[in-house]
Parts: structure tokens; sequence; C-alpha cells
């Protein structure tokens, strides 16, 4: 089969610039479902940073002095299993506290900086039967060799926990929506487009065209336009992530301390939101030309 | 180069389309399709173009039997086929040069031959002054013409004509006849399904006559109807 390169390119180029409002329509759907899909990934993302130390339904935490030795930490560990309030419990040494740290402090690179992983306390993360229970187990602990001190999550950051479950839930329900309208409005927009050149493509099976070269600049069509809308989406992702940011600078919101998107989770996002354009495009013009293409 | 062995078809409303038809048609003969509205000539047509299958029965067209070809292969029998219509079906916003060359393009020809054989076929067809024009720029005959020419490019072994006159007045008529007649002439197979009954009783060729998706008479150097 020969399907000159030059064929395809002013087929595609015509097309989108004869369609160039339906393309426009198709384009913009792609932005702004994906910058919506974006920003409740970023929030999930955000939202699951800020409670990480949190996860797992720990309610008490037992710093180390970073110089801490073993002895002074299998005391604590034998301790913990022996009081029955305690559910379950684990260790988080320096390494994995350092990348917590790195995250949670992304958006100050001072501190960041002025931090190594050798100053970085490791701990314990402990599960109670009975979270009321936390104050008084810590009280145990604190002021014992090694510890340096001792954290439970009082009120606002349960709360916080219980809201950000409930939250990220929420958002990625939305976003399964969201991409799923995405995909049928991009699917909508190229049917539509092919329907008004239903003419050209019976003609061009008439004379003998086959199916791949019928579909190949509807593909590319498609994959443009997904293309471009998931560039404008990128875009976008990063004014929301700018718009995170200026919020948490700015506005003392004690939910909001220690929500953190880090450039990690950004650059995820704009990749996902480019494979998704580009796939949701190609794919969608190929289902929507399918029905055309019956011999 | 034709053959329909007990051809049988029928769409889910109304009855059959056709029935148990048998036609043999040899290389480079021209062949009248006539009958009624609803006989069954376009059904025969379609089937020939491997649009549809036929229920029951067997057709080969151009040395292939269409039931045993795989559906990818569909493109490349057409290739061998040519086809006009009553509504000329050419691309309204391409010019009548881009219609022709369209058809060599699909099948991945160089811009070189197009940019030879267009202008050619065009000036057989009697438009090599018009070869700009959009096809809403041209008269219905000029229209059907452009057809031709986009039919006759690939030189098929088989054109298939549904009443490719319909939409014309007489003399424009008679302009695409002799323009059929010429193609004929160069060895290609043509069947052409039609109401008129001047075209056919004056040029004497086959007549298949069609009636409730049956073949009712076929004949040599036929006229339109009976009695003659």
């Amino acid at each position: 089969m020969a399907i000159s390169i030059e064929y395809v390119v002013r087929e595609t180029g015509g097309n989108l610039w004869r369609n160039r409002l339906m393309s426009l329509a198709a384009v913009l759907t792609v932005a702004v479902s994906l910058s919506l899909v974006g920003a409740a990934l970023l929030i999930k993302q955000g939202v699951s940073t800020a409670t990480s130390q949190w996860q797992g339904g720990v309610q008490l935490l037992i710093f180390f002095q970073p110089n801490a030795t073993l002895t002074e930490k299998r005391s604590v560990a034998t301790q913990l299993g022996q009081i029955s309030q305690v559910k379950s419990f684990f260790y988080v040494d320096k390494a994995q506290s350092y990348q917590e740290f790195k995250s949670l402090m992304a958006n100050e690179p001072d501190l960041l900086n002025a931090v190594t992983e050798t100053q970085i306390p490791p701990s314990y993360r402990v599960v109670l039967k009975d979270p009321a229970e936390a104050p008084s187990i810590g009280q145990i602990f604190s002021g014992q060799p090694g510890v340096k001190t001792t954290e439970y999550n009082f009120g606002a950051i349960r709360t916080m926990l219980d809201l950000s479950s409930i939250a990220q839930a929420v958002i990625i329900a939305v976003a399964l929506v969201l991409l799923l309208s995405a995909s049928v409005l991009i699917l909508n927009v190229i049917r539509v487009g092919i329907f008004a050149r239903r003419r050209e493509v019976s003609v061009m099976k008439l004379v003998g065209a086959t199916n791949w070269f019928i579909r190949i600049p509807f593909m590319l069509e498609g994959l443009a336009q997904g293309l471009v809308g998931a560039l404008v989406a990128m875009a976008g992702v990063f004014g929301i992530q700018a718009l995170f940011n200026y919020a948490i600078n700015h506005f003392n919101v004690k939910l909001l301390s220690g929500f953190v998107i880090t450039s990690h989770d950004v650059l995820v996002t704009e990749l996902f939101v480019l494979a998704v354009g580009v796939v949701v495009g190609a794919g969608g013009s190929a289902i929507a030309v399918r029905r055309y293409l019956e011999v | 180069m034709i053959r329909l062995e007990g051809v049988s078809k029928s769409y889910k409303a109304g009855p059959k389309a056709l029935t148990d038809v048998n036609i043999d048609v040899d290389r480079g003969e021209f062949v009248f399709l006539v009958g009624s509205s609803g006989s069954g000539k376009s059904t025969l047509l379609r089937l020939m173009l491997r649009e549809d299958k036929p229920d029951e029965g067997r057709i080969w067209v151009a040395g292939k039997e269409l039931s045993q070809l795989a559906p990818w292969k569909v493109p490349y029998f057409r290739r061998n086929i040519g086809v006009i219509f009553q509504d000329f079906r050419l691309l309204p916003n391409k010019s009548a040069f881009d219609n022709v060359a369209f058809a060599l393009e699909v099948i991945g020809k160089s811009r070189k031959t197009i940019a030879t054989q267009v202008p050619q076929i065009l000036d057989l067809v009697g438009l090599s002054d018009k070869m700009g024009r959009l096809p809403s720029e041209l008269s219905g005959g000029e229209q059907q013409r452009v057809a031709i020419a986009r039919a006759f490019v690939n030189r098929p072994l088989v054109l298939l004509a549904d009443e490719p006159t319909g939409n014309l007045d007489p003399d424009t008529t008679w302009g695409v006849m002799r323009l059929l007649e010429r193609i004929n002439r160069t060895g290609t197979t043509v069947v052409m399904a039609t109401h008129d009954v001047s075209i056919v009783d004056s040029m004497r060729r086959r007549v298949i006559e069609l009636d409730h998706g049956t073949v009712q008479r076929d004949q040599t150097r036929g006229v339109y109807g009976l009695g003659v």
C-alpha cells in the first residue's frame, strides 16, 4: 500500500483548515476536560502528600534523635509491643523520612537546602486501637533515651485526613467522569466532521481506496486535535499549580498547611494529560471513522 | 467478464430484490439493464461492485468470485471497475482536474503519472478547457463527463453505469452515450442501467430486462419494450 506522505499531510492539513470551527471545538473540548482532569489529579496528589505521615491510620509518631542508638530504638519497639492499646507499628528510617521531608517542604527550598539526610529523625509510626489514647501513650515515650519528640494527630489532622479521603474519592470519581465525557465529546466532534465528509469517504471507496488510506488522514486529524488540546491543557495545569501555590503561601489556612504539589507530581500529571489527549484524539477518530468504512 | 449464477438477494424490508438471476456478459460487451423502478437493476449493480453480497448464488466480475473475496481485497478489486451514477458523485470542493486526480491518488499513483494522465483523459471527454472548474461551475453533462473521466482513468475492465443520463437533457444524453460507446470500443465491458427508451432503442445493443427481481428477457440487439 503506497501512501505518500505528501498526500497525507496535504489531506490532513486541508481537512483541519476546512473544518476549522469543528477542529477548534475539538481542541477546546480536550483542553478544558484535560485541564480539569489534571487539576483533579494535582489536588489528589497534594492532599495525599500533605497527609502522607498519617496514612494507614497512624495516630502517633515517635521521633528519635538523629543519633539515637539501635538499643534505644529496640527498647521503644519492645515497649510498643507490650502495650495492649497498640494495634500495630512500623519503623520509618532516615532515607524514607528524608524523602517525605523533601516532598513536604518542596515549596521551601531554603529549608530544604539547610537540612541533610543525616539530620532527619527516624521514627515509629503507631496505629492505636483507640485514637483517644494517643496523648497518654505518647507521654510514656517522650523523654525516654533517644526519643526526640512524640506527635499525635490532634483534631485538625484527623479532620483533614477524613476530609481528604472523602475528597480523594470524589476527585477521582470526577476525574473519571470528566475523562469519559472528554472522550465522548472528541469522538462526537470527529464523527460530525466525518459525517460532513461521508460523501468524500464513499467516493474514496468507489475508486478503490483502502481503508487505511481513508482512515489515516482522519486519525492524524484527531491526533492533531488531541495533541493541541493536550498542550493547552498542560499550560492550564501549570496555571492551576501556580494558583494553588499562591493560595497556600498567601492565605494561612490551617487545612492547607502541608498541602504540597511537588514538581514530580506536576510532571506526572502533565505527561498523563499529554498521553490521554493523544490517545483519545487518535482513538476517537479511528472509532468514529469505522462505521463509514464497512465494505 | 461478468457471470451471475442463481443469484438471489432480499433486504429486510420488502419482497425479494432479486430471484435466481443468471447472466453472462462477455468481455467488451455493451449491455443495457432495463426495467421499472424497483425491478432490481440497482441491486444488481451493487452486487457487481461488491457493495453488497447476494443471499444465494455466485458472482464473478473481472475474474474474481465476489463472495470469496476477502474484505481487505475489495478496494483492489474495485480498481478494475469504473462506476458512474445519476447524481455524478463528484467531490464538490475539488476541481474537475482534482476529482479525476483523486482516483489516481487513492491508488497511490505518482504525481508525475497524475500530471500526464489526468489532462489526457479530460481531453478525451472533451473538457480540456475546463479542468480548473468546480463541479458547481459545470453543467450536468459536463459533470457527468468528469465522472466518466474519473471512472475510466484507471482503464477499468468493466464500467458500471447506474442511470447515467437520468438527470440530463436529450442532447447532453447523446454526448454522454457517444462517450460510453467510445470507451466500450477500447474493450471495456459496459453495463448500464437505464430508463431511457430512446437510447436503448436506437443503440441496438444487448438488453436485459428485469421485472420484480427476475430476468424477463435477454436479447442481443434488443429494444426497450417488447413488441418490436
